[in-house]
This record gives C-alpha cells, structure tokens and sequence, in this order.
C-alpha cells in the first residue's frame, strides 16, 4: 500500500480550471456581442458556466479539506497565504478606482465649472443613509468577531446567531445601497462624478453581496458541523474578506461620500 | 491560534474601537453587539427616518449642462437612453425630466 511521505496535498486531477476558464472567455466575449449585436445567449452561456464552475471547485475543496482531510498545518499555512495575497489584489483593484476619483476631484476642470461636486450635481448627505451603512458593515465586523470567538469557544448556537446576524447586516446593506442607487439625483452617465462614484461603490456592492454569499457558505456548514473549534479556515477566510469590505467602504465614505460632497 | 498579522491588527483595532473593552471571548463581542453595534444602527436609522421627514420633495430645476448626462453611446437595454437605476422623478433626461412631474 503506497503513502504519502509529506503532509502536503498533491490534488487530483480536476476540470474546473478549465470550465472557468472557458466561463471567463464566453463572459468577456458575451459582453461585448451583447454591446455591439444586443444578443445575451454567450454571455447567458458564460454566467451558468461560472455558477456551475464555482459550485463545484469550491464543494470538491471542501471535500477534500473536511472530509477528506487533506487539509494538513501545512497546507492550511498556504490557504492562508493564498488568501492574503487575494485579498491584497483586491485592495490594489479598489487603489486604481480612488486614484481615479481623487485625480478627478482634486483638479477640477473648467469643463465641471472648476469645482467639487461639478456644478449641477446634488451629491448625497453623508449623514443620511451612507451613515446607516458605515453604521451596519461596522456593526458586522463586531458580529461576526462575536460569531469567531462562538467557533473558537465550541458555542455552537451563538456561532449559528452571530454568524445569521452578520449576513442579515450585510443584506440590509445591499437593500439600502439599492434604494440609494434608484433615489440618487445623480446617474452614471452624469460626468466623471457619475462615472467615479457608481464605478467605485457599484464595485464595492458586488464585493459585499459576494462577501454575504462567502458567510452563507459558511453559516450553512456551521450547521453542518464541518468547523471545529482548532480549525475552521473557511470561516476565517471569510472574516478576513468582511473586513476588508468593511475597510473598503470607510474609505469609500470618508473620500467619495463625505470629503468628495 | 494563528492569524495573519492583518487580520491581528482589524481585530485589535475593532477591540480598540469598543471604547477600551478588552479582548475577550465570545461573551464580550455578543455584549458588544447588542449594546453597541446595534443600537448604534438603531440611532442612524432614526436619523435617517427624520432627515426623511424633513426632506423637501421637489427636484431641482433642470438645466441641461453638456457635462451632465452623457451620451456617447446607448445603453443596450430599453431605448437605451435610460440609466439602469433610472428615477424618473429624480433623474432628467438629457432633454428634461420625463413627463408630467409635480
């Protein structure tokens, strides 16, 4: 009988890179067919594509990881690195959309009537609902602190609680940011102002509904007693990506919201 | 356990943030979150409610500056000339707002 002489993980062969890849080519292409021949069959294709490719790469890990256990200290070492290093691309991603934005605003052209906002535009109060929405992702970063020391503690009903309670917080965000989208006087089409804001908080959106999803995930395997108190690396993967959301949206606040009105 | 030492500073400075409670378990983050967290969006949904309250209704008066509403190329959707967030009450179009408003 053959074993492994090393506590890492060698994976088997697999072909969702593939198929997402191919999800990723008929999306970028759909786009563009769908812009210049206003047909959404490829790009329809490509999204079922991803879904499908998700759901299966994401539940064969977790396979592997928890039932399997192939998920050795090593090998966690490494899901975390690898998780860090993502999540330090998406703050490079969220870099380029501020600079964009303060390039803009710092230096206003004559064309916006040489100021900020440009002339014309009722920028949203700061005080209003983009204060209940620092409020709520704040609100989350300390339930889902709570729902961590819940694991950590082995309590698993207030894990279930705290973990439910961070994703309701992340959903009534989302609600809010729609209502805002619809309310605002402001479109996308209205200038740099337009493009700089719904490109940044309409970027930061997808990133909190895809955060909720990450904790769903999560709190659907809390249920299913995949997390132990020592090791529950999905959970804290999705912490780590919360918070960075949360971050995200206080500079967004103090820049485009506050400083930028 | 280990974490990383981003995510060692978010916690300690969302500890720090709960105006000097120290590091505690779980107790103290669910203590936390209900007495501060969450009353804490109570309080700004109630100011919300009020500003709401206190709002005018009326939209401003429109002017069609060429730096606003853009339109190099249609949206592909509708007429193409609507936003995907589009308010008629609240969004002109390059040529005005839309139908009979109050």
């Amino acid at each position: 009988m053959a074993h492994q002489a090393h506590a890492y993980h060698m994976v088997d062969p697999s072909p969702w890179p593939l198929t997402g890849a191919i999800a990723a080519l008929l999306m970028t292409s759909g786009l563009a067919i769908w812009f210049h021949f206003h047909s959404t069959v490829l790009m329809t294709l490509g999204l079922i594509l991803l879904l499908l490719t998700m759901y299966q790469w994401w539940r064969d890990i977790i396979r592997e990881g928890t039932f399997q256990g192939h998920h050795t200290p090593p090998v966690q070492k490494g899901l975390r690195y690898g998780m860090i290093l993502f999540i330090t691309s998406e703050v490079f991603f969220f870099l380029g959309f501020f600079w964009a934005f303060y390039h803009s605003s710092l230096a206003p052209t004559p064309e916006l009537g040489g100021c900020w906002p440009p002339t014309g535009i009722t920028p949203l109060d700061p005080f209003e609902v983009p204060l209940l929405n620092t409020a709520v992702l704040l609100a989350s970063g300390v339930t889902v602190t709570w729902a961590h020391h819940s694991i950590m503690e082995g309590e698993r009903k207030q894990a279930i609680q705290s973990l439910t309670l961070t994703i309701l917080l992340g959903l009534y965000f989302t609600a809010l940011q729609a209502t805002e989208y619809y309310e605002a006087p402001f479109t996308i089409a209205d200038g740099v102002y337009g493009s700089t804001f719904f490109v940044a908080t309409g970027f930061h959106g997808l990133h909190v509904i895809i955060g909720s999803t990450f904790l769903a995930v999560c709190l659907l395997r809390q249920v299913q007693y995949h997390f132990t108190s020592e090791h529950h690396f999905g959970f804290e993967a999705a912490a780590w990506y919360w918070h960075f959301v949360d971050v995200v949206w206080l500079f967004l606040y103090v820049s485009i919201y506050w400083w930028g009105s | 356990m280990a974490m990383s030492p981003t995510a060692m500073v978010a916690r300690r400075a969302l500890a720090a943030a709960s105006q000097g409670s120290h590091e505690g378990g779980a107790r103290t983050w669910k203590i936390l979150s209900f007495v501060l967290a969450l009353p804490g969006v109570g309080v700004c949904v109630a100011n919300v409610y009020m500003k709401m309250q206190a709002h005018s209704h009326d939209h401003p008066e429109f002017v069609p500056y060429p730096h606003l509403r853009i339109r190099t190329k249609p949206w592909p959707w509708g007429d193409g000339n609507h936003s995907l967030f589009h308010n008629a009450h609240t969004n002109p179009l390059p040529t005005g707002y839309e139908g009979p408003h109050h």
